[in-house]
Protein backbone atom coordinates (compact mmCIF):
# COMPACT_ATOMS: atom_id res chain seq x y z
CA UNK A 1 0.00 0.00 0.00
CA UNK A 2 1.58 3.41 -1.01
CA UNK A 3 0.25 5.82 1.26
CA UNK A 4 1.84 9.30 0.00
CA UNK A 5 0.89 12.07 2.74
CA UNK A 6 1.33 11.57 6.66
CA UNK A 7 -2.62 11.78 7.27
CA UNK A 8 -3.29 8.71 5.20
CA UNK A 9 -0.28 6.50 6.98
CA UNK A 10 -1.93 6.79 10.35
CA UNK A 11 -5.47 6.10 8.80
CA UNK A 12 -4.49 2.54 7.78
CA UNK A 13 -5.23 -0.37 10.09
CA UNK A 14 -4.58 -4.02 10.12
CA UNK A 15 -6.39 -6.01 8.17
CA UNK A 16 -5.05 -9.42 8.30
CA UNK A 17 -4.57 -10.10 11.88
CA UNK A 18 -6.90 -13.31 11.47
CA UNK A 19 -4.62 -14.95 9.22
CA UNK A 20 -1.29 -14.27 11.22
CA UNK A 21 -3.28 -15.59 14.27
CA UNK A 22 -4.01 -18.74 12.30
CA UNK A 23 -0.57 -19.21 10.86
CA UNK A 24 0.51 -20.30 14.82
CA UNK A 25 -2.83 -21.65 16.23
CA UNK A 26 -2.07 -24.43 13.23
CA UNK A 27 0.43 -25.62 15.10
CA UNK A 28 -1.26 -25.58 18.23
CA UNK A 29 -4.39 -27.24 17.46
CA UNK A 30 -3.06 -31.03 18.62
CA UNK A 31 -2.25 -29.52 21.98
CA UNK A 32 -4.35 -30.02 25.10
CA UNK A 33 -6.31 -27.43 27.24
CA UNK A 34 -6.58 -23.49 26.35
CA UNK A 35 -3.50 -23.94 24.37
CA UNK A 36 -4.96 -24.77 21.52
CA UNK A 37 -7.42 -22.05 20.96
CA UNK A 38 -6.14 -18.85 22.91
CA UNK A 39 -3.35 -17.02 20.95
CA UNK A 40 -1.93 -15.57 24.29
CA UNK A 41 -1.20 -18.76 25.17
CA UNK A 42 -0.69 -20.69 22.26
CA UNK A 43 2.37 -18.82 21.36
CA UNK A 44 4.05 -19.42 24.18
CA UNK A 45 3.83 -23.31 23.55
CA UNK A 46 4.00 -23.79 20.07
CA UNK A 47 7.66 -21.71 20.65
CA UNK A 48 8.83 -24.53 23.15
CA UNK A 49 7.70 -26.96 21.02
CA UNK A 50 9.72 -25.85 17.70
CA UNK A 51 12.70 -25.20 20.30
CA UNK A 52 12.60 -28.73 21.54
CA UNK A 53 11.52 -30.29 18.31
CA UNK A 54 15.21 -28.86 16.83
CA UNK A 55 17.07 -30.38 20.27
CA UNK A 56 15.05 -33.44 19.51
CA UNK A 57 16.35 -34.05 15.70
CA UNK A 58 20.21 -33.71 17.07
CA UNK A 59 19.10 -36.11 19.86
CA UNK A 60 17.58 -39.04 18.15
CA UNK A 61 20.58 -39.71 16.58
CA UNK A 62 22.10 -40.70 19.80
CA UNK A 63 18.80 -42.87 21.06
CA UNK A 64 18.64 -44.67 17.85
CA UNK A 65 22.77 -45.89 18.15
CA UNK A 66 21.99 -46.86 21.94
CA UNK A 67 18.79 -49.11 20.82
CA UNK A 68 20.66 -50.55 18.37
CA UNK A 69 23.34 -51.37 20.39
CA UNK A 70 21.19 -52.69 23.01
CA UNK A 71 19.44 -54.70 20.21
CA UNK A 72 22.58 -56.28 19.32
CA UNK A 73 23.30 -56.92 22.61
CA UNK A 74 20.43 -59.01 22.91
CA UNK A 75 20.99 -60.73 19.92
CA UNK A 76 24.35 -62.04 19.92
CA UNK A 77 23.49 -62.78 23.81
CA UNK A 78 21.50 -65.31 22.23
CA UNK A 79 24.30 -66.71 20.18
CA UNK A 80 26.69 -66.92 23.13
CA UNK A 81 28.91 -63.46 22.38
CA UNK A 82 28.61 -60.69 24.65
CA UNK A 83 28.33 -57.06 22.05
CA UNK A 84 31.52 -55.73 22.83
CA UNK A 85 33.85 -58.91 21.38
CA UNK A 86 31.16 -59.40 18.35
CA UNK A 87 32.01 -55.58 16.96
CA UNK A 88 35.50 -55.88 17.59
CA UNK A 89 35.48 -59.06 15.88
CA UNK A 90 33.54 -58.18 12.91
CA UNK A 91 35.91 -55.19 12.87
CA UNK A 92 38.82 -57.29 12.72
CA UNK A 93 37.34 -59.42 10.44
CA UNK A 94 36.94 -56.44 8.28
CA UNK A 95 32.85 -56.51 7.67
CA UNK A 96 31.35 -53.07 7.67
CA UNK A 97 27.95 -52.86 8.30
CA UNK A 98 27.16 -50.19 11.28
CA UNK A 99 24.97 -51.04 13.65
CA UNK A 100 21.48 -49.54 12.73
CA UNK A 101 22.09 -52.52 9.78
CA UNK A 102 23.50 -55.78 12.04
CA UNK A 103 20.01 -54.39 14.38
CA UNK A 104 18.18 -54.70 11.04
CA UNK A 105 19.66 -58.28 10.37
CA UNK A 106 19.36 -59.66 13.65
CA UNK A 107 15.59 -58.49 13.55
CA UNK A 108 14.63 -59.61 10.06
CA UNK A 109 17.35 -62.23 8.74
CA UNK A 110 18.17 -64.46 11.82
CA UNK A 111 20.23 -67.26 9.85
CA UNK A 112 22.42 -64.36 8.70
CA UNK A 113 22.95 -63.16 12.23
CA UNK A 114 23.79 -66.23 13.03
CA UNK A 115 26.05 -66.60 10.65
CA UNK A 116 28.11 -63.24 11.61
CA UNK A 117 27.63 -64.51 14.98
CA UNK A 118 29.68 -67.29 14.14
CA UNK A 119 32.16 -65.25 12.37
CA UNK A 120 32.92 -63.13 15.25
CA UNK A 121 33.47 -66.40 17.55
CA UNK A 122 35.84 -67.85 15.64
CA UNK A 123 37.37 -65.21 14.57
CA UNK A 124 37.80 -64.29 18.50
CA UNK A 125 39.18 -67.40 19.09
CA UNK A 126 41.82 -67.23 16.67
CA UNK A 127 42.82 -63.89 18.21
CA UNK A 128 43.01 -65.83 21.81
CA UNK A 129 45.67 -68.13 20.24
CA UNK A 130 46.92 -65.91 18.43
CA UNK A 131 47.91 -63.86 21.72
CA UNK A 132 49.17 -67.13 24.23
CA UNK A 133 51.56 -68.27 21.84
CA UNK A 134 53.65 -71.44 21.56
CA UNK A 135 53.68 -71.58 25.48
CA UNK A 136 57.61 -71.65 25.70
CA UNK A 137 59.82 -69.27 27.06
CA UNK A 138 60.81 -66.15 25.65
CA UNK A 139 64.51 -66.45 25.12
CA UNK A 140 67.22 -64.42 26.51
CA UNK A 141 65.36 -63.76 29.82
CA UNK A 142 65.40 -64.92 33.23
CA UNK A 143 63.00 -66.72 35.03
CA UNK A 144 62.29 -67.26 38.36
CA UNK A 145 63.98 -70.81 38.48
CA UNK A 146 67.82 -70.53 38.25
CA UNK A 147 69.70 -72.81 36.52
CA UNK A 148 73.20 -73.49 38.09
CA UNK A 149 75.67 -75.37 35.80
CA UNK B 1 50.38 -85.25 39.65
CA UNK B 2 47.51 -83.73 41.36
CA UNK B 3 45.01 -80.96 39.68
CA UNK B 4 44.83 -77.74 41.79
CA UNK B 5 43.11 -74.95 40.74
CA UNK B 6 46.67 -73.24 38.94
CA UNK B 7 47.50 -76.49 36.82
CA UNK B 8 45.42 -74.98 33.95
CA UNK B 9 44.49 -71.65 33.10
CA UNK B 10 41.26 -69.94 34.08
CA UNK B 11 40.25 -68.94 31.06
CA UNK B 12 38.37 -71.59 28.80
CA UNK B 13 40.92 -74.10 26.09
CA UNK B 14 39.88 -73.56 22.61
CA UNK B 15 41.26 -75.47 19.47
CA UNK B 16 40.96 -74.95 16.50
CA UNK B 17 40.01 -77.43 13.86
CA UNK B 18 42.52 -78.86 11.62
CA UNK B 19 43.11 -76.68 8.38
CA UNK B 20 43.82 -78.98 5.78
CA UNK B 21 40.55 -80.72 6.68
CA UNK B 22 38.95 -77.19 7.58
CA UNK B 23 40.22 -76.03 3.68
CA UNK B 24 38.03 -79.61 2.52
CA UNK B 25 34.74 -78.57 4.05
CA UNK B 26 35.37 -75.11 3.02
CA UNK B 27 35.97 -75.79 -1.12
CA UNK B 28 32.78 -78.15 -0.60
CA UNK B 29 30.41 -75.42 0.57
CA UNK B 30 31.66 -72.90 -2.02
CA UNK B 31 30.78 -75.51 -4.56
CA UNK B 32 27.99 -76.24 -3.40
CA UNK B 33 26.76 -72.47 -3.10
CA UNK B 34 28.12 -72.14 -6.42
CA UNK B 35 26.03 -74.71 -7.87
CA UNK B 36 22.76 -72.93 -6.02
CA UNK B 37 23.26 -70.16 -7.76
CA UNK B 38 23.96 -71.53 -11.29
CA UNK B 39 20.43 -73.80 -10.90
CA UNK B 40 18.91 -70.70 -9.74
CA UNK B 41 17.65 -72.46 -6.55
CA UNK B 42 17.44 -69.55 -4.51
CA UNK B 43 13.77 -67.47 -3.48
CA UNK B 44 14.10 -63.36 -2.83
CA UNK B 45 17.18 -61.95 -2.56
CA UNK B 46 18.38 -59.48 0.15
CA UNK B 47 21.42 -56.91 -0.18
CA UNK B 48 23.17 -54.36 1.91
CA UNK B 49 23.86 -51.65 -0.21
CA UNK B 50 26.27 -48.57 1.34
CA UNK B 51 24.77 -45.49 -0.81
CA UNK B 52 24.79 -41.71 -0.16
CA UNK B 53 27.04 -42.13 3.24
CA UNK B 54 24.23 -45.28 4.54
CA UNK B 55 23.42 -48.27 4.76
CA UNK B 56 20.32 -49.67 3.13
CA UNK B 57 18.61 -53.39 3.40
CA UNK B 58 17.42 -53.77 0.27
CA UNK B 59 15.50 -56.04 -2.04
CA UNK B 60 13.46 -55.99 -5.69
CA UNK B 61 10.73 -53.64 -5.71
CA UNK B 62 11.76 -51.58 -3.35
CA UNK B 63 11.61 -47.76 -2.64
CA UNK B 64 14.31 -45.62 -1.06
CA UNK B 65 14.48 -42.06 -0.39
CA UNK B 66 17.74 -40.24 0.27
CA UNK B 67 18.19 -36.61 1.79
CA UNK B 68 20.04 -35.30 -0.84
CA UNK B 69 20.44 -34.30 -4.68
CA UNK B 70 21.02 -36.86 -7.66
CA UNK B 71 23.01 -35.64 -10.60
CA UNK B 72 20.70 -37.76 -12.39
CA UNK B 73 17.60 -37.33 -14.84
CA UNK B 74 14.29 -38.91 -13.64
CA UNK B 75 14.22 -42.28 -14.85
CA UNK B 76 17.79 -42.83 -15.47
CA UNK B 77 18.61 -46.41 -14.71
CA UNK B 78 21.67 -46.71 -11.99
CA UNK B 79 23.82 -49.60 -11.04
CA UNK B 80 24.53 -49.67 -6.69
CA UNK B 81 28.21 -50.94 -6.70
CA UNK B 82 29.26 -50.62 -3.24
CA UNK B 83 27.36 -54.39 -1.85
CA UNK B 84 28.41 -55.11 1.43
CA UNK B 85 25.89 -58.30 1.77
CA UNK B 86 24.19 -60.38 -0.33
CA UNK B 87 21.49 -62.81 1.28
CA UNK B 88 19.09 -65.66 -0.17
CA UNK B 89 16.86 -68.31 2.46
CA UNK B 90 19.96 -70.87 2.48
CA UNK B 91 22.92 -68.91 2.16
CA UNK B 92 24.58 -65.55 2.96
CA UNK B 93 27.42 -63.61 0.69
CA UNK B 94 29.08 -61.43 2.80
CA UNK B 95 31.45 -58.92 1.90
CA UNK B 96 35.18 -58.24 3.64
CA UNK B 97 34.24 -55.41 3.03
CA UNK B 98 32.90 -54.97 -0.31
CA UNK B 99 31.32 -57.52 -2.48
CA UNK B 100 33.04 -57.96 -6.18
CA UNK B 101 30.70 -56.67 -9.37
CA UNK B 102 31.19 -59.27 -11.13
CA UNK B 103 28.92 -61.06 -8.34
CA UNK B 104 26.48 -59.08 -7.14
CA UNK B 105 24.85 -56.23 -9.73
CA UNK B 106 21.73 -54.28 -8.08
CA UNK B 107 20.02 -51.72 -10.56
CA UNK B 108 17.72 -48.86 -9.52
CA UNK B 109 15.54 -46.18 -11.02
CA UNK B 110 15.19 -42.92 -10.24
CA UNK B 111 11.46 -41.93 -9.44
CA UNK B 112 11.28 -38.56 -7.73
CA UNK B 113 12.83 -35.07 -6.82
CA UNK B 114 11.56 -33.51 -5.06
CA UNK B 115 11.89 -30.91 -1.69
CA UNK B 116 11.40 -32.32 2.11
CA UNK B 117 8.46 -31.16 4.14
CA UNK B 118 8.87 -27.77 5.67
CA UNK B 119 11.44 -28.47 8.81
CA UNK B 120 11.20 -25.38 11.61
CA UNK B 121 14.56 -24.87 12.92
CA UNK B 122 14.29 -22.53 16.11
CA UNK B 123 16.12 -21.28 18.61
CA UNK B 124 15.22 -19.29 21.47
CA UNK B 125 16.82 -17.64 25.11
CA UNK B 126 13.81 -16.70 27.83
CA UNK B 127 14.45 -13.65 29.43
CA UNK B 128 16.78 -12.03 26.91
CA UNK B 129 14.21 -11.12 23.86
CA UNK B 130 16.26 -13.20 21.61
CA UNK B 131 14.60 -15.71 19.36
CA UNK B 132 15.29 -17.14 15.44
CA UNK B 133 12.87 -18.79 13.14
CA UNK B 134 14.42 -20.90 9.99
CA UNK B 135 12.93 -23.42 7.57
CA UNK B 136 14.55 -25.86 5.89
CA UNK B 137 13.26 -28.03 2.89
CA UNK B 138 16.13 -30.48 1.83
CA UNK B 139 16.02 -31.74 -1.64
CA UNK B 140 15.20 -35.33 -1.74
CA UNK B 141 15.34 -38.30 -4.75
CA UNK B 142 13.51 -41.56 -4.68
CA UNK B 143 14.67 -44.39 -5.97
CA UNK B 144 13.17 -47.36 -6.95
CA UNK B 145 14.97 -50.77 -6.89
CA UNK B 146 14.60 -52.61 -9.82
CA UNK B 147 16.50 -56.15 -9.27
CA UNK B 148 19.33 -57.83 -7.20
CA UNK B 149 21.21 -60.31 -8.96
CA UNK B 150 24.40 -62.47 -8.17
CA UNK B 151 26.40 -64.65 -10.79
CA UNK B 152 28.29 -67.61 -9.93
CA UNK B 153 31.38 -67.27 -10.00
CA UNK B 154 32.73 -68.01 -6.69
CA UNK B 155 35.90 -69.78 -5.96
Amino acid sequence: MVLLSAQRWVRSRLTDRFWRVQEVLKYARHFRGRKNRCYKLAVRNVRRAFVKATKARREKKRSLRALWITRIEAASLEHGLKYSPFISNLHKSQVELNRKMIADLAIYEPKTFKSLAALAQRRRQEGILAALGDGKEPEGIFSRIVQHY
Amino acid sequence: VAKTSLTSPPWPEVKLPDPVEEAKYHAEVVQKVNNMVAMGQYGRLFAVVHFASKQWKITSEDLIMMDNVMEAECGDRIQMEKVLLVGADNFTLIGRPLLGKELVRVEATVIEKTESWPKINMRFWKRHNYQRKRIIMNPQTVLRINSIEIFPCLS
